[in-house]
């Protein structure tokens, strides 16, 4: 069965990244025997509830990233500002020679300030597909997450137990119009506390290009949340990309020139 | 004695035989001329399309192309003295010139604006003799950090001279390679998908950039003195020990496929032509030889009586057409000669029907190079003399075999 939404979002990586946690009060599982249409109210109930826990929210937070790659292997320390769904600050703290290269994203527009030749340098629309500082993330991960909901329709395909935990699946169809490169998103969210437990990128030719696993689900910031995160391309055995919560606070206040060029250009 | 004969038949009757060889002289010239031009234009495209980048031999690590990946270096990840291999390499006889290149991809910022570049790291000297690269900025001004942007581009990034460009890419060792280059002039290749994004900065510079030793490149491009000899030479090198190992050679026949299939065509298309005009020739020839032949059918018959063999009948009537594809040919040959000499000035100029087209991995201008050519002489040449002796073949028997008596008594009835 599908059901479609509007307005309404999904766990996502950006939301790992930005807004990770938001999945707080448990809802309660439903029971197996329960009716397509009280599943259907229920979905939407579970979407209700993550997208009212998104909307101005704010976050910061510490990660360490992790890229395997078959030439090469890197370790970054990245500072994350988050607010809402739209606006974010990643900062590098560490390696030094890469020390507060930063990239800003507002809305659909993507900054990266390089400090080595202190420059900011618009991401333009034909690199959104490029490699996000040599990760497996892409630029574009890093803004279009938070509009899977207008881009994708949005359905339960599956809701019981796997390897012993409740879960549900949402599949996720791009629209038609939808100007996205994946042709298919499958989800598995663990029904207890609502977190994720991966989630599937398929091409348009149906084979799958890439999983993004949640795992170390602890207490950060006063929520629970998955610490850890990969992301494995099919198309590179061996390489992946890995983010580990080093620390992470919510609803904290941050000042409105944080998500600024000017800002972006400061080294801190 | 036999061509004289044949040479001597032909002016029995002038007017007729006259006509004969306008035909035959201005088919001739025509074609000439047609194959002038069509030579011209299939060595136009051959050197547009291998004097922009591609040149005529190109050495790369076998698994280099077709994905251009960063790490296939020449000679694997240890690299190879590449300066010694290019020096080698023009030592070769065949060998015009040869450099060295490194490309990668990368985003190219002047604070305005950002655009996907297809980065090609050169070594200024060589490139300048091996690429024919048109626009107001030379090879020779790269260093310092210099760079050169195609013309679209340049447009694009809103970039005048000297202005600061930020180049940005992903370096060797997983970090972002960035550095701040100046615009030092626009490249002009003609081709829309270079002129959009090519950008051309020094070897070393982009060895910097992208954190790759300096043993390391990714392609050697060769110019050889004739074009026509690159898959030979790619063969040899390829046989020989001047590679090392973990390098290939190819041919711009497998670089530019297409390129290549066309030009086949084009060489294909004035065969076709060359054989139409054979075919009208032939049967103005057929026509005059046949009356020439009706004509003396009396005369034919008292040979036969004589005792002159058919063989020797054949080779008369041959003979004589012969004689009409020699003076049709040399009357022909001067008046060709004449319109690709007044042409081969000027070029054959389109201009007020086209511009410059962009196609097929290469480029054609609007003034076609009219050069002489050896084929544009001999291949009609000999496609002409070939449908006038074989048109002449079927009078040619019918004269061998009249028989003796009809003919002397009555005339044409034999």
């Amino acid at each position: 069965m599908r059901l479609t939404t509007r307005n309404r979002s999904l766990p996502g990586i950006l939301l790992f990244l930005f807004i990770a946690g938001s999945w707080l009060e448990p809802v309660q599982p439903s029971s197996n025997q329960a009716s397509p249409s009280i599943l259907q109210d229920r979905a939407r109930e579970i979407m209700d509830r993550v997208d009212r826990m998104l909307r101005g929210e704010s976050s910061t937070g510490t990660v360490q990233m992790k890229v395997a790659t078959r030439r090469w292997n890197r370790s970054m320390t990245l500072r994350i500002w988050s607010e809402g769904t739209d606006k974010a600050l990643i900062r590098i703290l560490a390696p030094r020679k890469n020390r507060g290269t930063a990239t800003l994203r507002v809305g659909s527009n993507m900054w990266n300030y390089l400090s080595k030749i202190e420059r900011v340098i618009r991401v333009p629309t034909s690199m959104m597909m490029g490699a996000w500082m040599g990760s497996h993330l892409t630029n574009d991960d890093l803004v279009k997450e938070s509009r899977l909901v207008r881009d994708y329709d949005i359905g339960i395909s599956f809701e019981g137990e796997k390897e012993g935990v409740p879960v549900w699946e949402f599949e996720l169809v791009p629209k038609p119009e939808a100007p996205v490169v994946w042709g298919r998103i499958v989800y598995r969210v663990r029904q207890a506390d609502l977190l994720p437990v991966w989630a599937r990128y398929y091409g348009e030719d149906e084979a799958l290009k890439r999983t993004m696993s949640f795992s170390d689900y602890a207490v950060m910031g006063g929520r629970r949340i998955p610490t850890r995160m990969s992301i494995v391309p099919e198309n590179k055995p061996g390489e992946s990309t890995e983010m580990i919560y080093k620390d992470l606070s919510f609803d904290v206040p941050i000042a409105e020139k944080t998500f600024s060029l000017s800002n972006l250009r400061a080294r801190r | 004695m036999v061509f004289l004969l044949g040479w001597r038949n032909l002016w029995r009757n002038p007017l007729r035989s006259l006509i004969t060889i306008v035909g035959l002289a201005s088919g001739y010239a025509v074609l000439m001329f047609l194959v002038s031009i069509t030579e011209g234009m299939r060595v136009q495209m051959l050197n547009n399309g291998t004097d922009l980048l591609v040149g005529h031999v190109q050495i790369h690590h076998p698994e280099y192309l077709p994905d251009r990946d960063l790490y296939e270096t020449l000679g694997g990840s240890e690299g190879t003295d590449w300066r010694a291999l290019a020096e080698r390499l023009r030592r070769e006889p065949e060998v015009a010139a040869s450099t060295a290149r490194i490309h990668a991809a990368g985003l190219a910022s002047t604070g305005e604006s950002s655009a996907g570049v297809a980065i090609v790291g050169i070594d200024p000297v060589q490139e300048s003799k091996v690429s024919g690269l048109q626009g107001q900025g030379s090879p020779k001004n790269l260093q310092g950090r210099g760079l050169l942007l195609g013309e679209n581009l340049q447009q694009e990034l809103v970039a005048g001279t000297g202005t600061e460009i930020a180049l940005v890419t992903q370096a060797a060792d997983g970090t972002i390679g960035n550095d701040l280059y100046r615009n030092r002039g626009t490249l002009r290749t003609g081709m829309a998908f270079l002129d959009r994004s090519l950008m051309l900065v020094h070897l070393t510079d982009l060895q910097e950039l992208l954190s790759l030793a300096p043993e390391r490149i990714h392609e050697i491009t060769i110019k050889l003195r004739d074009p026509g000899q690159a898959e030979a030479f790619a063969t040899r090198l390829n046989d020989s020990d001047i590679l090392p190992p973990g390098a290939v050679a190819r041919s711009w026949r497998s670089l530019l496929p297409t390129l290549s299939d066309y030009l086949d065509m084009v060489t294909a298309s004035y065969v076709v032509m060359i054989g139409l005009v054979g075919l009208f020739a032939a049967l103005g020839v057929l026509n005059t030889m046949l009356m020439s032949v009706f004509e003396r059918v009396r005369e034919l018959g008292m040979l036969s009586a004589l005792g002159m063999r058919p063989a020797s009948v054949v080779l008369t009537v041959v003979s004589e057409s012969i004689a009409l594809a020699v003076a049709g040919l040399g009357t022909g040959l001067v008046l060709g000669s004449l319109l690709v000499w007044h042409l081969s000035s000027t070029g054959l100029d389109l201009r007020s029907w086209m511009g410059e087209i962009s196609l097929l991995e290469t480029r054609m201008d609007p003034v076609i190079p009219v050069a002489w050519s050896w084929v544009a002489v001999w291949l009609p040449a000999v496609g002409l003399l070939l449908a006038t002796v074989a048109a002449s073949l079927l009078p040619a028997l019918r004269a061998a075999f009249v028989n003796p008596v009809l003919a002397m008594r009555n005339l044409s009835k034999a």
